[in-house]
């Protein structure tokens, strides 16, 4: 287990900016004087406070399956997939929302993509290609995407289009279960 | 080089056709053609036109080369001569390894940069989203624009028809008098086509001669 460095840290960050409007908060001091650090384990990116992270060193790295918030991989090309896991930074302080009708949460859940019909409202202003974070209408995060147009396109699109790309929903639970937390 | 020179004519050193010249009195291997030089540390030859004036002479050239030695080390070439790649060169006086990104200030301004950048992408983004929309927005009420000059154009011309046979109708004629016209016309028309018949449309008759 190690800390990121520079470009490391720049991807992480740059990947979470897709979604987050405030980043700040992730890193800011907390009450009782700790804070939150990013440590690499076995390619894994794992948001956790400094206190844990001085406690794992005691432990071996192949022994050490997690530890924290796992906040996705760092891929062999350098860059960064942010995990199911990540989502309750993301939902914390999320920039773009897209809220689900109930019909359409199970869709979601199930892995496909969100159309039109399926969605209750939006946010104002979303471009295209942008990071969104899906709740259904009770306000509970069920993953994130990107959406797929704008929101002003968006309105003139049939139901049937596609107005955000699913890229984790917290069916994976289930669906990636043995992947999710295995190393390698 | 070894500075070995070479004769191309063999014969032409010893047929000289002097007896007693320099080349017969030598005591030197006549069958073998080659002739070292014993230049290294006896007197050199003189080589003909090298003592002109100007031209730096090969004796001179070849002590100019001798002069220094570079090693390979000296120089910066690497040992092997083989592609190094970028990653692998480790720049002189910086710290082995990774640079660690684990104190709150160089994280903050890592971040900082990064939302500076994704702002401006964002806003980017949103700017030419809003140009485009415009320019929808222009081309729709344009459309609708010549949409609605042309239902007037046709609203006019129906208009103009209906003025038309309403003068008509007021000028005493009346229905029957619209329907004279339209039954002038029809007629007209079946005539024409009666006409085209009987020119066209006619059965052929054919008669045959009487045999006697």
């Amino acid at each position: 287990m190690r800390p990121l460095d520079e470009a490391e840290t720049k991807v992480v960050f740059d990947k979470l900016a897709n979604y987050c409007s405030d980043l700040k908060s992730l890193i800011a001091p907390l009450d009782d004087g700790d804070r939150y650090v990013f440590r690499l384990n076995h390619s894994r990116v794992y948001y956790v406070r400094l206190s844990v992270a001085n406690l794992a060193t005691s432990i071996a790295r192949d022994n050490l399956l997690s530890l924290g918030i796992c906040l996705g991989k760092m891929t062999k090309t350098g860059k960064f997939r942010l995990h199911i896991t990540a989502l309750p930074i993301l939902a914390d302080n999320a920039r773009y929302k897209i809220w689900v009708k109930d019909n359409g949460a199970m869709p979601f859940l199930y892995g496909s993509n969100i159309c039109k019909a399926h969605v209750g409202r939006w946010s104002a202003d979303c471009p295209e290609h942008q990071g969104v974070v899906v709740y259904n209408m009770n306000d509970v995060p069920l993953g994130f995407g990107v959406s797929a147009r704008s929101t002003a396109e968006a309105r003139r699109l049939d139901p049937t289009g596609i107005v955000c790309f699913r890229q984790a929903d917290c069916g994976e639970y289930l669906r990636d279960e043995d992947a999710l937390f295995a190393s390698g | 080089m070894a500075p070995t020179r070479t004769i191309k004519n063999k014969h032409a050193a010893n047929k000289s056709g002097i007896v007693n010249s320099k080349a017969a009195a030598s005591k030197k291997p006549v069958g073998d053609g080659v002739i070292k030089s014993r230049n290294k540390d006896g007197k050199k030859k003189p080589i003909p036109g090298s003592n002109v004036k100007g031209r730096p002479s090969f004796t001179d050239l070849a002590k100019k080369k001798k002069k220094r030695v570079y090693t390979a080390k000296e120089l910066g070439i690497p040992e092997l001569n083989m592609i190094t790649p970028v990653g692998v060169t480790k720049p002189k006086g910086k710290k082995k390894g990774k640079v660690f990104v684990d104190d709150r200030e160089s994280m903050s301004t890592i971040l900082a940069i990064v939302q500076a950048e994704k702002e401006g992408q964002i806003e980017s983004k949103m700017i030419k989203a809003r140009q485009m929309e415009e320019i929808r927005e222009a081309r729709k009420i344009e459309a609708e624009k010549k949409d609605q000059e042309r239902q007037a154009r046709l609203e006019e011309t129906k208009d103009v028809l209906r003025k038309k046979r309403k003068r008509k109708s007021h000028d005493g004629k009346g229905q029957d008098e619209d329907d004279k016209i339209i039954k002038d016309a029809v007629a007209t028309s079946s005539n024409a086509t009666k006409v085209k018949g009987n020119k066209k449309g006619g059965k052929k008759r054919v008669s045959f001669a009487a045999e006697d």
